[in-house]
């Protein structure tokens, strides 16, 4: 079977109103990267390659030195560089072993721009990160 | 195109990348290169998706092969004239099986399209998308190993220069060594000969990867290159500047008593 299982983009929240035909053809997009236990994954300031689900195991994330909620199966983080072609905005360091499914910015930026159900989950998501990131700076 | 061919049947550059279609064709001008064969970036990106029939014919093509392998990325766009992309892409001296070539190809696929690739890709405006092709050709387990300059890289003068050590030639091109130098005049007499200081040499190991060994005392500060040898590396020089032109870097090593040529481009240092 090529790419990543249905199965597993199904559970995603950004494919999550896709019917099954669009989860197909998206699934084909994406290729397995293992990660090895205490490698890094992205680093803060780099230039941003792929977006990635996890499959299974666990990843700390880190911004400017403090600890974020650690991603598990079903979580996915890359998008934001690879949306703007800046910079990563987090460390993500595999704390266990680590299997992603990645899509590069070369197949993601079509398949958002082909498929608006996805532009909007996507939408929908970074306003929740900028809303959480307002709600941090709001002054007591 | 999703291709597997012989190495000698590599003959174009943007389906192969210019490492493979470089030694395709040494091999067919008789130069001594380790039996291979090139994967076309179409196909190492099928592989590195999981597809099956791409998998058995990557598979089926190697069985021809005799393991350990060297699996090497041949980027469409590599070592060309505006940017190298030599050290973005990743180079598997070891892979034991063939079995464990459908992960080796994923790696060096995800190394194409890692997150360092990319920024070396923006900063040197080649944002576009990659394509890795691959060789994959036997492994040697080499006695001594280096790169030879058909011309000073340096001074530009028409001498041959070589950095030569014990085992695997990535001890010097990773610069862990001091290498032994030669310079030799195109007639083929020594000019000069310097005892490197060659305290390790990389080896493959049966599991798998390389090691990097500890070189016996006696053999850190000996040349490693004999009389009879770098007349060879001297006929080779000549030879390749015949096929590919003057002013060539070339990867070479010395196995069972065999000379091996591993790679030939043209020198992208200074002084020429």
């Amino acid at each position: 079977m090529a790419g990543a299982p249905v199965e597993a983009l199904q559970r995603v929240p950004l494919f999550m109103d896709l019917d099954a035909d669009e989860i197909s053809q998206i699934a084909r997009l994406f290729k397995q990267r293992r990660f090895a236990q205490g490698e890094t994954v992205v680093r803060e300031g780099s230039g941003g390659a792929a977006f990635f689900l996890i499959e299974s195991g666990e990843a700390t994330v880190s911004v400017g030195g403090t600890e974020r909620p650690i991603l598990r199966e079903g979580d996915y983080f890359g998008e934001i560089a690879v949306i703007d072609e800046g910079p990563r905005s987090a460390t993500i360091v595999a704390s266990t072993e680590l299997v992603c499914y990645g899509l590069t910015f070369w197949d993601f930026r079509p398949l958002v721009q082909d498929n608006g159900a996805i532009g909007w989950k996507l939408l929908q998501a970074m306003v929740q990160k900028l809303r959480a990131a307002e709600q941090g700076f709001r002054p007591i | 195109m999703k291709d597997a061919v012989p190495l000698e049947m590599a003959r174009d550059t943007s389906i192969f990348g210019s490492k493979a279609v470089g030694l395709g064709e040494a091999i067919r001008e008789g130069l001594p290169v380790p039996p291979g064969i090139a994967l076309s970036g179409p196909i190492v990106e099928a592989v590195a998706s999981g597809d099956e029939d791409a998998i058995e014919k990557v598979t089926s093509a190697a069985r021809s092969l005799r393991a350990p392998l060297a699996v090497r990325s041949s980027a469409v766009d590599e070592d060309g004239a505006d940017a190298s992309f030599a050290g973005q892409h990743l180079t598997l001296l070891n892979v034991p099986s063939i079995d464990r070539l459908t992960a080796a190809l994923n790696e060096i696929w995800w190394s194409a399209n890692s997150d360092s690739a990319i920024t070396y890709r923006q900063r040197v405006g080649l944002f576009t998308r990659p394509s890795v092709g691959v060789v994959i050709q036997e492994l040697l387990n080499p006695d001594s190993a280096g790169v030879m300059f058909t011309r000073n890289p340096i001074t530009g003068a028409d001498e041959r220069m070589i950095e030569a050590s014990w085992g695997l030639g990535e001890s010097v091109v990773a610069g862990l060594v001091i290498p032994d130098n030669y310079r030799i005049d195109r007639a083929g007499h020594v000019l000069e000969r310097t005892p490197g200081h060659k305290k390790i040499a990389i080896r493959s190991v049966p599991s798998g990867g390389t090691v990097q060994e500890e070189v016996a005392t006696d053999l850190v500060g000996r040349l490693c290159l004999d009389e009879l040898q770098l007349e060879e590396l001297s006929r080779l020089a000549l030879r390749s500047e015949q096929v590919y032109g003057p002013a060539r870097d070339i990867e070479w090593a010395f196995a069972g008593g065999t000379l091996n040529l591993l790679q030939c481009r043209a020198i992208t240092r200074t002084g020429l």
